[in-house]
């Protein structure tokens, strides 16, 4: 027993390292000059070159994007978890001829490849006149994260148990009223849930934004990023893409390390449902 | 019991804004580029042209697409089993106390949270022949890493994405197997205690099977996000070395990004749709009814 | 790709408005700007950010908009500007004025009439002094822009390829720049002796190796022809002799171990970091290495341009040079063409390109750009690409992708010893004889 306890732990540790290891490269590389980087994978930086991160900061503009994708991130989460729950709890509570079809459609969303749609969907935006414009961007985000989000908020409302909803019906609640007052903030864990995860998918968007958010000043962070990746690779200046990489893994990790406890929990309570 | 008064109109109210959004910008674009699988189209203009079935003619013809369809199927499984196993085991190992495990529920889904593109940046880096950390100790450990160089590798390209995956997507999987197993805790120590399972024999006849539902979320998971895979090929290999690591989407990819075959690259996507869908079903018949429902009752 | 071309000749009349060609109805209503024309509105560049940046292009703007105050100039890009562009264009939107960069299908775009003919305003008079603006570019280097005669894109600088080597470490050594093949081969296993790795190059980008190595060097073997008839797809032109005995010095190369380890998973500046870095001798790449890497260089480290190593015995012409370009373009469907053709007039001329010269360090499609003294790692290519008696310039890659796509992963594959000189060959024979069969694929001819 103790060996087994033993070998646990080593392997523990080891899967640890793997986790760890890379991120505190990536940490310590971006500190470092173009030169010590091709030197040695070992090497400390001779002097911490604290410039790299003013370079992909203020030079390569990711500040800029930087609130862009906070702008955006957060207008879509506050159309899309509503319009989510609503749906979703139709479809958990208010089965009607067809709604597994609709259901079926709307979860089919999340098996297709979304750069395949850019050119049908550029054309939608300019017609509607949203092109280059954070509004646009955010309302294709908003279209895109509903598969995934109905798919989990539906599984919440599930969840709930069907007794308290017909003590309120008894009550003389409305169809409104028992949603609000019951089913709401009972399936407040799911809608938390669906947050931090869109959140944090919609902040990584890559595919979507490169199109539909391209001129200078709409542009997000992870266009940011690969652009100065690749700008940065045409005038090789490593340090400050290392630098850039932090700077976009940063606000991902402090949302998820705020919420770790709520999404284990809240995993443990609905989603495994699924 | 049944409250039906505006039943009707409450569902409408409720789905409309959800259905109005997904028809407009989702279906609607979507089935634009179904559409489009029977044209012939550069994507630089309005100029197309009707050419019925001849892309997915083409297309079944393309030894590139059997291939990409080969390796895409290759990967599912092979990161399929690595996750699935290595989620369960270290589920196994995070349960419980001690200042390791609570830092390893911590930090286990790090890599998860991370934009795939910095993913595939960050391996790219560490499996650099030159400065790269992973090449380094694989050097020291005696392999012939450094030349060609891992990803241009055809003896490691292929596991190299296979690693970047898990390692991105490990923790979820980790995750899903410790909530499911703190589900089902009660009920393995009833069964345990009934007929004196420990151990490895535990596993595989109680708590393996109780873990069902868990089991069917992880693949269907798995199939949905098998195509986002492409950000660690196109920042990675490239779909290299020759054809090596090409996946479904990569393929689909260089059809639009450097042959400009917007149609073909249309037909390629309907066939993912479908072969997507095909799996997804598969999965939810497989996994319709709960195996251990009998033994519960 | 036969398209039916229904709108061609409305567009085509729509983009020689603001042209003085004089010879369509509109051309008359609008004045010349060269005469005093007043230039209004807005206007839109996208550039392509690479090694050369976007700097140079949105300072240009700025000194253009305060000769035209009535102009509101916006100039913009990104590393990868072309995957926005495309579907601009699809939608009819396009900026005014473009270079889109290596990635944009840009003869898609003009098979597609989304391009307008610059031709007449060639024609018409030049930014500075007398003459035409036609006068102003060298005739070989505007002939990369058209498509059955019809001047599609206009070049802006001029990309030399061939191989780098630093001229310090070379001295030291006692070295000396080998001009033939067989010199190479010496010279190599005195560098490997030293410890160092002869030469490296960009692997995970093949083309830079089929442009520093296997073209060059089936130039030395067949003469240009035996390029030129490859990138018309002449039958048996793929595996012809030149090109398998150039293929196989890649592979002799590689055998003796004078690739640099590592060099086939490395891209682009990974590469080049180790040839500045001193770590390998020599490194094939195009003009703009310098401005690529000067950020990153230490500052001891040198480089100096030379011919690809001419194979010995050879029927091509050792005087040779491989030149590029990277198009810049006017859309069909721009709002303000008048005033992106003059911007660009403005941009190419004589005094402005004298001052990309100067600051980027490259050289220009434009006359007599590089007189005068020159930026120091200029000077070689500079006098190389005047003393040559022919130039070539790769252009399949942009008509034939998948040609190149096949290619590039056959090179692959042959460095990694998994086909031979002839599978890879016939390999590339198969690719273009599938591209030559194909009814849908416009052919061009160089």
């Amino acid at each position: 027993m103790k060996a087994r306890q033993w070998i646990g732990t080593v392997a523990l540790t080891a899967y640890l390292a793997v986790i760890v290891v890379p991120l505190v490269w990536v940490l310590i590389s971006s500190l470092k000059t173009s030169p010590e980087i091709f030197a040695s994978p070992w090497s400390l930086p001779a002097k911490p070159k604290f410039e790299n991160y003013a370079a992909a900061w203020n030079e390569a503009g990711l500040a800029k994007y930087f609130w862009n994708s906070v702008l955006v991130t957060v207008g879509s989460l506050a159309a899309l978890i509503p319009i989510g729950a609503m749906a979703s709890y139709i479809f958990a509570r208010y089965p009607f001829r067809g709604s597994k079809l609709l259901y079926a459609i709307f979860l089919g969303g999340m098996m297709f490849p979304n750069f395949l749609v850019l050119a049908p969907l550029t054309d939608l935006l300019r017609r509607l006149g949203l092109t280059e414009s954070l509004v646009g961007l955010g309302i294709v985000y908003v279209a895109f994260s509903l598969s995934f989000t109905v798919f989990v908020l539906t599984g919440f409302f599930q969840s709930v148990p069907t007794e308290l909803e017909e003590a309120a019906v008894l009550d003389g609640c409305g169809h409104l009223m028992v949603y609000r007052k019951i089913m709401l903030p009972l399936a407040r864990p799911g809608l938390i849930v669906a947050a931090i995860f869109n959140g944090l998918g919609l902040w990584n968007e890559f595919n979507l934004a490169l199109v539909l958010a391209n001129s200078e000043s709409i542009r997000t962070l992870p266009i940011g990023l690969a652009n100065l990746t690749m700008a940065r690779q045409y005038q090789a200046d490593w340090g400050s893409v290392f630098a850039a990489l932090v700077i976009v893994m940063l606000p991902a990790f402090v949302v998820y390390w705020r919420y770790r406890e709520r999404i284990y929990e809240a995993m443990l309570a609905g989603a495994v449902k699924g | 019991m049944r409250n039906t008064k505006g039943r009707n109109a409450f569902i409408f109210a409720f789905l409309s804004p959800a259905v109005l959004i997904y028809a407009v910008f989702l279906v609607w674009p979507l089935l634009q580029s179904f559409q489009m699988s029977m044209y012939r189209w550069r994507g630089v203009s309005r100029n197309r042209k009707f050419i019925g079935a001849e892309n997915f003619n083409n297309l079944f013809q393309d030894p590139v697409f059997w291939k990409s369809l080969q390796n895409t199927g290759t990967l599912l499984v092979v990161a399929g089993i690595a996750t699935i196993a290595l989620g369960v085991l270290l589920a196994h190992l995070t349960d419980g106390d001690g200042a390791v495990r609570k830092f390893a529920r911590a930090i286990y889904l790090f890599p998860q949270v991370i934009s795939l593109v910095a993913v595939a940046l960050i391996w790219q880096f560490q499996l650099n022949p030159k400065y790269g950390l992973v090449t380094d100790m694989l050097f020291r450990l005696g392999l012939p890493v450094r030349d060609p160089g891992i990803v241009r590798d055809p003896r490691y390209a292929f596991s190299a994405i296979a690693v970047a995956f898990v390692w991105h997507a490990l923790g979820f999987f980790v995750l899903l197997f410790s909530a499911g197993l703190k589900q089902i805790s009660g009920e393995i120590k009833e069964a345990s205690a009934l007929d004196g399972s420990e151990g490895w024999h535990r596993f595989r006849h109680v708590t393996w099977p109780l873990l069902w539902s868990v089991k069917r979320t992880a693949i269907t998971y798995l199939l949905i996000h098998i195509l986002t895979v492409f950000a660690l090929v196109f920042v990675m290999t490239e779909g290299g070395p020759d054809r090596g690591t090409e996946t479904i989407v990569s393929y689909l990819y260089e059809q639009i990004a450097k042959n400009g075959q917007y149609g073909y690259a249309s037909a390629l996507a309907v066939v993912v749709f479908g072969v997507s869908m095909v799996a997804s079903l598969a999965v939810l018949a497989y996994f319709r009814k709960d195996p251990t429902a009998g033994a519960r009752a | 790709m036969k398209f039916v071309v229904a709108l061609a000749s409305i567009a085509l009349a729509a983009g020689l408005a603001g042209c003085n060609s004089g010879s369509t109805p509109e051309a008359k209503e609008t004045t010349t700007p060269a005469a005093g024309g007043k230039l209004t509105g807005a206007l839109e560049v996208q550039a392509f950010q690479g090694g050369y940046g976007i700097d140079f292009y949105q300072a240009s703007a700025k000194q253009f908009e305060k000769q035209h105050p009535d102009l509101k100039i916006t100039v913009e890009g990104g590393p990868r500007v072309w995957e926005s562009l495309t579907p601009r264009f699809a939608n009819g939107n396009p900026p005014d004025l473009t270079f889109p960069g290596w990635g944009m299908k840009h003869w898609d775009l003009a098979e597609e009439d989304q391009l307008v003919d610059l031709g007449p305003a060639l024609d018409g008079k030049a930014a500075e002094g007398e003459g035409t603006w036609r006068d102003t570019f060298d005739p070989q280097i505007l002939a990369l822009g058209q498509l059955k005669g019809v001047q599609y894109t206009l070049p802006y600088y001029v990309m030399i390829y061939g191989w780098w080597y630093d001229p310090e470490v070379f001295k030291k050594n006692g070295w000396t720049v080998p001009k033939t093949y067989s010199e190479l081969l010496t010279l190599s296993d005195k560098i490997k002796k030293k410890g160092m790795a002869p030469i490296t190059f960009q692997g995970k980008y093949p083309y830079y190796m089929i442009d520093g190595m296997l073209l060059p060097w089936a130039q030395s073997i067949g003469g240009i022809d035996a390029v030129n008839a490859a990138q018309n797809l002449e039958e048996g032109a793929w595996n012809s002799p030149a090109m398998l005995q150039a293929t196989e010095r890649i592979v002799e190369l590689k055998q003796k171990g004078f690739f640099q380890e590592g060099a086939t998973s490395m891209s682009h500046t990974e590469a080049q970091q180790e040839f500045v870095q001193g770590k390998a001798a020599m490194v094939p790449c195009g003009s703009w290495l310098f401005s690529e890497m000067k950020k990153t260089m230490p500052a001891t480290a040198k480089m100096e341009y030379f011919l690809p190593p001419f194979i010995d015995g050879g029927k091509g012409d050792p005087t040779a040079v491989l030149i590029g370009i990277e198009p810049w373009m006017v859309p069909t469907e721009a709002k303000n063409k008048e005033a992106a053709i003059e911007l660009f007039k403005y941009m190419t001329s004589l005094s402005v390109a004298k001052k990309f010269v100067q600051e980027k360090g490259t050289l220009m499609a434009i006359k007599g750009s590089d007189d005068g003294e020159l930026p120091d790692v200029l000077k070689v290519p500079s006098k190389t690409l005047r003393e040559s008696k022919a130039v070539y310039s790769v252009q399949f890659r942009h008509w034939y992708p998948t040609l190149s796509t096949e290619l590039e992963n056959g090179l692959t594959s042959l460095l990694n010893g998994q086909i031979s000189a002839k599978e890879f060959c016939d390999r590339a024979e198969a690719a273009a004889d599938k591209v030559r069969k194909d009814p849908n694929i416009t052919k061009h001819k160089v």
